[in-house]
């Protein structure tokens, strides 16, 4: 049926990401050595803070920084990474917005939401801001229904 | 990789409920109707789907989630912002189009008794009334829904048996919730939302009801008292109680004629009906006039001198005992704790 | 304006009786009577008219008796009443009951700009009939109204208690409003007569082929619902009866109190 849009969603902790709750999901590949991903992992009952992982670059292609865990792992370009009272906000040396997570809760759960603009290594743009959220651009993702077990970059060898 | 989920396991929804969050954590009738249709969906072999429309409607999805529903059918959209009945009808009705359920269920709500009567016109299909009990007849495999008639004395088992959805709304505790489950998964659709018509009601004001008068019908606590309360000065004392628990005052026939309550408080066929969480009923017999305007009522507490009293055939704990002392005590009681 | 008001004619409740042997109703020596919310409703209506002029039109559907209903709103106010009554009307769930009366409020002229229903019934107490009608004449509705004020030509303000909460509501004409917990709604017999009742032509008979309803639009045949039977509700066992010291009485009504977060469980020192 067309118009029709459904997935996952968890009674714990949700994404909203395209207008829809979604429990974790990732586009890219976090086992890459140099490519974009973002990893907005599954969360289960007893964890309290969104898991972000991911590697942005700029319009143009340039590498900004690598995430892992919410931790700024990589920033060749100088990025600025900062934590807020509801998630976390990355900005370019220049002030421009990376990235910022927010996060609200209620009673029994939360849901954390995006906004900013995310390139790949060939500069096209990946999640686009719409509104006052965000959007991912394109139908490459993956909905993640339990935490992601996979490996990132470095580790690849060993997995 | 991933391992494939339940939620995944695409299956039907066949079974509905409507998804009433307003003053959420007080009207659990939402979360009942997801337990029981998931149990008639496990006896029809299929799932149970919650229709929750709004804006920024995560969090009420979530619970929903969390207490059972297999599958949301979600609309978040700024023109759902506030409840309508006509918005939320032809929302509703469209959908019921494209998934064709089999049953669809809605507490009676305020909302839900506005609402659905409005859907189930729109598909030409049966709706019963305040149901106090649902079941799928082992022999026919009808869904009779049994509706109180007659004011409650006598119960109708209705059955829709060719038009679909068959539609009911249900009183409020009725059925139990399941227990709140942080690991369930569940599968959410949006599916298209139709053409909306414009509103045309606008609430202008809305604020906290102090009158006396009308809020005896929304009370969360209702304390009656009837002709064996004996006395105008005893009958004052069913105001302290109730000022105490925060409740509103209701009165039988014989406590209206004897002046000691307005008519506004008169409670049964010819006066007002109730559904608070706890009705304490004091020196009333029980006659069916007075009864018909209480069956709503989730817990009900009767004082009487007479054991035989009929009132005690309703109440879930039964008092013998003389009104005054009791009412005297309990007021005394309560003043010393609160 | 045009007002148009949906009554209905029901037995007076507080004096049925139920056979519970063979599980009928005993309608003997019962009186007839309108509908307390429709009655409602009806004051209402004549309030409005008072303040605005126009017709006011009621109808009804039922047996031909319910005409007296339609005799007794006449006498209080009323310009004229339609008697909606078929043999094949009989027998009609709330989708066939409010087609009925929908196709009749079509009819009328000019189009009421205002219908107003009681909430519910005493005698079957479904409350659908309102917004079935309304949802038919596409008229938005306003529920559990018990007060209305004209705010401009076009207008209506409406008040209503829900969920705890005083309701002001701005409601564009042509509207359908429910009326229920009007405190104390009176008819004035003065403001129209009985004589006017029983005057020629202020009441008309619509039947089916006046409607231009077939047969399986109306009455059992034009229902979606069914009664499959009928039984005595049986008696809650749950409850306990208890006697004894009123002070162990009051602790185990407190106790029941506890339970439901209603009072706070006592501290135990020490």
């Amino acid at each position: 049926m067309e118009g029709i849009r459904s997935g996952a969603v968890s009674a714990h902790h949700n994404y909203m990401i395209s207008g829809m709750l979604r429990p974790g999901f990732l586009v890219g590949d976090p086992g890459s050595a140099k490519g974009f991903y973002l990893l907005a992992d599954f969360l289960l009952p007893g964890e309290n803070t969104p898991r972000i992982s991911g590697r942005f670059f700029d319009e143009r292609g340039d590498m900004l920084l690598e995430l892992t865990w919410n931790r700024l792992m990589l920033d060749p370009a100088d990025c600025l990474y900062r934590p807020t009272p509801y998630g976390f906000h990355l900005s370019k040396s220049s002030g421009e917005i990376i990235l910022e997570t927010t996060t609200r809760r209620f009673p029994n759960g939360y849901i954390t939401s995006f906004s900013g603009r995310l390139y790949d290594e060939k500069g096209v743009l990946k999640l686009d801001q719409e509104g006052s959220s965000a959007r991912l651009v394109g139908n490459d993702s993956i909905m993640l229904t339990a935490p992601y077990q996979g490996c990132f970059g470095k580790e690849k060898k060993n997995a | 990789m991933l391992k494939r989920n339940r939620y995944m396991d695409r299956g039907t929804c066949l079974v509905w409920v409507f998804g009433d969050y307003a003053d959420y954590f007080q009207n659990r009738v939402t979360l009942q109707l997801i337990a029981k249709g998931k149990a008639l969906a496990s006896e029809l072999g299929t799932r149970v789907g919650v229709v929750v429309l709004g804006e920024d409607i995560g969090q009420y999805v979530m619970e929903y989630v969390a207490h059972g529903a297999d599958v949301i059918y979600a609309a978040d959209n700024n023109a759902l912002k506030d409840y309508d009945v006509e918005l939320f009808t032809a929302v509703a009705a469209s959908w019921v189009e494209i998934f064709r359920p089999e049953i669809f269920l809605a507490g009676a709500t305020a909302f839900g008794r506005e609402l659905f009567p409005r859907i189930a016109k729109r598909l030409r299909t049966g709706l019963s009334a305040d149901c106090v009990a649902l079941e799928i007849d082992r022999e026919t495999g009808a869904f009779v829904q049994t509706t109180p008639a007659f004011g409650g004395d006598l119960l109708a088992d209705v059955v829709t048996p060719v038009m679909r959805p068959q539609m009911a709304t249900v009183h409020p505790g009725i059925f139990r919730e399941l227990p709140h489950d942080p690991f369930a998964l569940a599968e959410l659709i949006h599916p298209p939302l139709p053409n909306l018509p414009e509103r045309k009601i606008e609430v202008v004001r809305r604020r906290k009801e102090k009158a006396r008068r009308a809020s005896l019908t929304d009370a969360g606590v209702v304390i009656v008292g009837g002709k064996g309360v004996g006395s105008r000065a005893n009958f004052d004392k069913l105001f302290q109680l109730a000022e105490l628990l925060g409740g509103e005052v209701g009165a039988t026939r014989p406590a209206v004629n004897a002046g000691w309550a307005g008519e506004e408080r008169l409670l049964g066929q010819t006066g007002k009906s109730v559904r608070p969480r706890l009705l304490i009923t004091i020196g009333t017999s029980g006659a069916l006039q007075y009864t018909a305007g209480i069956r709503g009522s989730e817990t009900v507490i009767a004082v009487n001198r007479d054991h035989s009293a009929p009132i005690f055939g309703l109440a879930d704990l039964g008092i013998v005992g003389d009104a005054d002392r009791i009412l005297s005590l309990l007021i005394e009681e309560l003043n010393r704790r609160l | 304006m045009h007002i148009a008001v949906c009554i209905k004619q029901v037995p007076d409740v507080a004096a049925v009786r139920i056979d519970r042997e063979r599980m009928t109703i005993v309608r003997e020596g019962v009186q007839n009577i309108i509908n307390p919310s429709d009655y409602q409703a009806l004051s209402l209506a004549l309030a409005l008219r008072a303040g605005l002029g126009g017709t006011l039109t009621v109808l009804t559907m039922g047996p031909p008796q319910s005409e007296e209903a339609l005799f007794e709103a006449i006498a209080a106010g009323a310009d004229r009443g339609v008697l909606l009554t078929d043999p094949c009307f009989a027998g009609a769930d709330t989708l066939a009951t409010s087609h009925v009366l929908a196709r009749a409020i079509s009819r009328l002229e000019p189009l009421p700009s205002v219908v107003f229903c009681g909430n519910n019934t005493t005698d079957s107490d479904t409350g659908h009939v309102g917004p079935q009608v309304a949802e038919e004449l596409g008229l938005p509705q306003v529920c559990g109204i018990f007060e209305v004020q004209p705010e401009s030509l076009q207008t209506l303000l409406a008040k209503r208690v829900r969920d705890g909460y005083l309701e002001t509501i701005r409601a564009a004409c042509p509207v359908l409003f429910t009326v229920k917990g009007v405190s104390e709604p009176v008819l004035l017999p003065g403001l129209g007569s009985l004589q006017s009742a029983f005057s020629a032509g202020s009441i008309v008979r619509w039947g089916r082929n006046e409607l231009d309803l077939t047969m399986d639009e109306t009455g059992l045949t034009g229902s979606a619902t069914r009664v499959w039977r009928l039984r005595a509700a049986p008696h809650r066992t749950k409850g306990e009866i208890l006697t004894g010291q009123a002070h162990d009485l009051v602790k185990e009504i407190l106790k029941r109190l506890e339970a439901m977060s209603l009072v706070e469980e006592e501290q135990i020192h020490g």
